[in-house]
């Protein structure tokens, strides 16, 4: 089966969040993606883009109309004040139905190949501690637990608690 | 740790004043007849960068944090993370996200007394790495 690897465009927005919602929905957790096409578009395709994103798009039997979008990877820029910039991947799915054609292997072949264009001294992301499947993938790539080496665990502040802090108090 | 630090200021400058940010810092400075021994001025910092949940949208990710030991005690500390707190409520930000080395209790308190909640125990994430020499390995295939 052909398909191309590509740099996402504003009109791919809603495969984007389609997509988005298919993984949600893997991890049984769908009704929890509040973020909508408009908010996606404003963010990514606007001044200043806060993700990226590469699609991978099979090609259709007749004309370019029949392209469809069957998985993609969102990634953005982070810092490491010890070393410099890293690329982020965030989020990478392909549909069950398009696996085990390598599009998988070959997205993240172009996700390194970018990382080393852009000077970034390594790639990092989270994985669920369950998730057997990807841990595996990404191990046999040469990734390195760092919860499990180094005993960093990842914490959230929430909207709620920073409005509090954000506030004057009575202090 | 401090020999595995290998940014040069050259880089730092680059990268966070240069035409694309990807790092913004935090800086307290106390005045200049409260400077240390070393006559620095500038006396703690937060490095923070600007992330994105692909289920709520923009995150604000706090990278570095740190205040000098002889000027702890002062909210020095609580006063850059309400600062943080307004940048990110500002830039609509639906969190703030951070790493703690899990045998660091001070700070692990410190942020729970804020409402931090502990995603990796919570949610089970751990963080992965892969290092440049892979990567090169992985982009020549």
């Amino acid at each position: 089966m052909e398909y191309k690897l590509r740099k996402a465009e504003a009109k791919d927005v809603p495969d984007i969040l389609r997509l988005v919602k298919e993984l949600a929905k893997y991890e049984e957790m769908e009704h929890q993606v509040t973020l909508t096409e408009k908010e996606l578009l404003e963010d990514g395709f606007g001044d200043t883009p806060f993700y990226h994103c590469i699609i991978a798009e099979i090609q259709g039997g007749g004309s370019s109309d029949d392209a469809k979008v069957v998985g993609f990877a969102m990634y953005y820029f982070t810092y490491d004040p010890w070393v410099g910039k890293q690329l982020y991947l965030e989020e990478f799915y392909v549909m069950d139905e398009y696996r085990g054609l390598g599009i998988g292997s070959e997205i993240l072949r172009h996700l390194s190949d970018l990382a080393m264009k852009t000077r970034c001294t390594g790639m990092m992301f989270v994985v669920a501690e369950n998730n057997e499947p990807s841990i595996q993938f990404y191990k046999r790539r040469g990734a390195e637990d760092l919860s499990q080496e180094e005993g960093w665990r990842l914490y959230r502040i929430d909207k709620s608690s920073l409005v509090k802090m954000a506030t004057p108090g009575e202090e | 740790m401090e020999e595995q630090v290998i940014l040069t200021e050259k880089e730092l400058l680059e990268d966070g004043f240069g035409d694309h940010p990807f790092y913004h810092c935090l800086v307290a400075e106390v005045p200049s007849d409260q400077r240390t021994s070393e006559g620095y001025t500038v006396i703690a910092f937060a490095m923070y960068y600007f992330t994105y949940d692909p289920w709520i949208g923009k995150l604000l990710y706090l990278e570095d944090f740190y205040v000098m030991e002889q000027f702890r005690g002062f909210g020095i500390g609580s006063q850059i993370l309400k600062v943080l707190s307004e940048t990110a409520v500002r830039t609509r930000c639906s969190s703030m996200h951070f790493i703690v080395a899990e045998n660091n209790k001070k700070s692990i308190e410190f942020y729970k007394r804020r409402g931090a909640a502990d995603l990796s125990y919570e949610e089970g994430w751990r963080l992965f790495a892969i290092d440049k020499e892979r990567l090169m390995k992985m982009s020549a295939k």
